[in-house]
């Protein structure tokens, strides 16, 4: 048998078909369409953080004539920075609170036996339908009488609290995929269930994980109805809130708008440049192969 | 020491019971295979004993304690799963430590049992590998290597080659074979659907069938003197022959007729009440010769021959039995397909099984010794 594969196979390459290129070119220059489309007006926000107000309304298009930071500079000294701090800090501690309780969560809906769980998964899963919107009021008043409102943590607690159904969604159908017998082989082992989360099943989520991060800096850094109602104080407000009050502010000072709204914006961008490559992966996973 | 005691272990689900009374005494050092087809409850036998599933009535003693209640990690069971289960994110050494950390075992220890287990198994080289880069059997020899650095006084196996490939399958065998040969104290039980695997490795033998035991026994005793069809089908290969026939005459001695009218009288003993009732007559393939015309038991025309150089497996048709009857000859013989031929068979080789599938038995106290050589 094993001497009848040896027989060397003749390279033999289909000759090109002309319409396979054609095909090719048509759908590579789609592609290269699609990505000025949308990286364009990034651009030409960034460089009109360049220019002065005259030259964005006589000539929007061209690049600046001198490349100074002076709109940049005056954007992050006039509250950007302050901004910036507290989207970093909500969107910090919310992802640690989403993706460990979630993860829990899920850990417990997937791998534990427990009495109507499918009636348990539905509550968690259901969660994803409440509509915040029409939580407002209550949540308003349960944020002053908890004491947090106009602090981190309200948008902290309400972004945790709406993220983690979704969250677990993700995370579940992952978990969902991962063998049992791992778990029956640490059990044989003697960890505990904690340990079992923790050293096991919590290092192999690290795909979803990655991703269920991302989903989520993209959901807090960019969320404008809480935190426009739930904090109303300069050193609170998150960067959406934020740049409106500075639009509200400086207004007509169009350079500056633009330089802040960049500064927003960068880190986002460069974060999912940098893992746009697990972000995919880690959600496909989850789907079975 | 690990002696095991299984009494009317009965194991359901919900409702449905897969376990119907499990009775069975294991004693210290034994290698115990449970087979048993797809599906009869032999992983759930063996996971109750490994301590992942509930027993749901019976009782389980390991060395005179009741185990029922024992966590799996505290009853000094080691269990080496289908899949292997090996940590995917942890290298080689890390999946052998990971249960002895747990343990509290200290660093030295960790590292000069994983390294005694790693030579013995010759996973040296790999310490530092994830499993991903192992090869099959590679990461079998892993999968027995983190359940033997707990030193264990059980050791499960549950069809621990079912994932190897034939050749590999054959040295792993061999393999499992001399691991159990160096740990003599040590007993193993050993989950397979594969009766060459049960025959080859056991020092006895559990059949199992829907949930229950069929028989306990040496390979050779299931072999010789199976209790039941059931057994008697499962055991050898390829699988005993059948033939309808009638009870004609009752005693010590049983004479049967077959459907052509053929008689012949086996040293079985039955009761007069199985006179003329239907009994089915069990040879095995390799327990028949080439006899010369008109004086043989089975006739038939050849409808197939398959050739294996030492033997040759003859598929005959005939026109007493339902199915094609097999012979296993000697390779030598000269035999076509179309060919008429007869075979002998002896009385004391031939099985009869009553309508209940049970075996009849000798009536006098030789069964156990070795069956007269015939020429
Ligand atoms: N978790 C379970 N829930 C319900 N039925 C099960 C479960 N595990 C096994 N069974 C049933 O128990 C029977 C025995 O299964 P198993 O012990 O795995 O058989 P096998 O002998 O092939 O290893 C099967 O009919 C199977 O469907
Ligand atoms: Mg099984």
């Amino acid at each position: 048998m094993s001497t009848q594969n040896i027989i060397p196979e003749v390279a033999h390459k289909p000759k090109p078909n002309p319409w396979v290129i054609v095909g090719r070119g048509v759908l590579q220059s789609f592609l290269v369409l699609l990505g000025i489309v949308v990286l364009y007006p990034l651009l030409w926000m960034a460089l009109s953080g360049f220019k002065s107000n005259t030259e964005i309304f006589n000539s929007p298009f061209a690049l600046p004539q001198n490349w100074s930071f002076s709109s940049y500079v005056d954007a992050w000294n006039n509250g950007v920075s302050q901004f910036v701090v507290s989207s970093l800090i909500v969107t910090a501690m919310s992802i640690v609170a989403t993706v460990l309780i979630s993860a829990w969560t899920a850990f417990g809906l997937t791998r534990t036996k427990i009495p109507g769980k499918p009636l348990l998964v539905g509550f968690v899963l259901g969660g994803m339908m409440l509509s915040p919107t029409v939580a407002l009021v209550p949540l308003v008043r349960m944020m002053q009488s908890f004491g947090i409102y106009d602090t981190h943590w309200a948008l902290i607690l309400l972004y945790t609290a709406f993220r983690i159904p979704f969250t677990t969604f993700l995370i579940r159908a992952y978990m969902l995929d991962l063998p049992y017998d791992l778990d029956e082989a640490a059990r044989m082992d003697g960890a505990t269930e904690g340990q079992i989360f923790r050293k096991i099943i919590l290092p192999l989520c690290q795909p979803i994980i990655v991703s269920c991060v991302i989903l989520h800096v993209l959901f807090a850094w960019n969320e404008y109805l809480f935190a426009m109602i739930f904090t109303s104080s300069a050193d609170t407000q998150t960067l959406p809130v934020g740049l409106t009050s500075l639009m509200s502010k400086h207004g007509t000072d169009f350079g500056q708008v633009f330089a802040a709204m960049t500064i927003s914006a960068l880190p986002i961008v460069i974060i999912f440049f940098l893992t746009q490559r697990y972000f995919i992966r880690g959600l496909t996973d989850g789907m079975g192969k | 020491m690990a002696e095991i005691k299984l009494r009317n272990i009965r194991k359901n689900y919900g409702t449905v019971e897969v376990l119907h009374g499990v009775d069975l005494d294991i004693e210290s050092g034994e290698f115990v295979v449970f087979v048993g087809p797809s599906g009869c409850g032999k992983s759930t036998l063996l996971r109750t004993i490994a301590g992942l599933e509930e027993i749901s009535s019976g009782e389980f003693h390991l060395d005179g304690k009741l185990m029922n209640y024992v966590k799996p990690a505290n009853r000094g069971i080691s269990m080496v799963f289908q899949s292997y289960a090996l940590y995917p994110h942890m290298s080689v050494f890390d999946n052998m430590a990971f249960g002895l950390k747990i343990a509290g075992v200290s660093k030295d220890q960790i590292q000069k049992r994983i390294e005694k287990a790693a030579a013995s198994l010759h996973l040296t080289p790999f310490l530092q590998r994830h499993p991903k880069a192992l090869s099959g059997g590679q990461r079998q020899r892993v999968a027995i290597g983190r359940a033997i650095v707990r030193n264990p006084k059980v050791f499960l196996f549950d069809e621990p080659l079912s994932n190897l490939d034939a050749a590999l399958r054959v040295a792993t065998r061999i393999e499992i074979a001399k691991l159990k040969q160096s740990m003599p104290d040590t007993t193993m039980i050993y989950v397979t659907h594969d009766q060459v695997e049960a025959m080859t490795l056991a020092d006895r033998i559990v059949v199992l069938k829907d949930g229950k035991i069929e028989q306990v026994g040496t390979p050779i005793e299931l072999y010789r003197e199976p209790a039941s069809l059931f057994v008697a089908q499962f055991i050898g290969s390829p699988a005993m022959n059948l033939i309808p026939a009638r009870l004609t005459k009752a005693g010590n001695e049983t004479e049967v007729c077959t459907k052509d009218g053929n008689t012949i009288r086996i040293p079985v003993s039955s009761g007069g009440e199985l006179i003329d009732s239907s009994v089915m007559l069990g040879v095995r393939p390799e327990d028949v010769w080439l006899a010369e015309a008109g004086s043989g038991f089975l006739k038939g025309c050849i409808s197939l021959i398959e050739q294996l150089g030492e033997v040759q497996l003859v598929y005959l048709e005939g026109t007493f039995f339902d199915q094609p009857l097999i012979a296993k000859l000697p390779g030598t013989t000269e035999l076509e397909v179309g060919m008429e031929i007869e075979l002998s068979v002896k009385p004391e080789l031939l099985h009869v099984f009553d309508q209940n599938e049970a075996r009849l038995k000798r009536a006098d106290f030789t069964q156990h010794s070795e069956p007269a050589v015939y020429a």
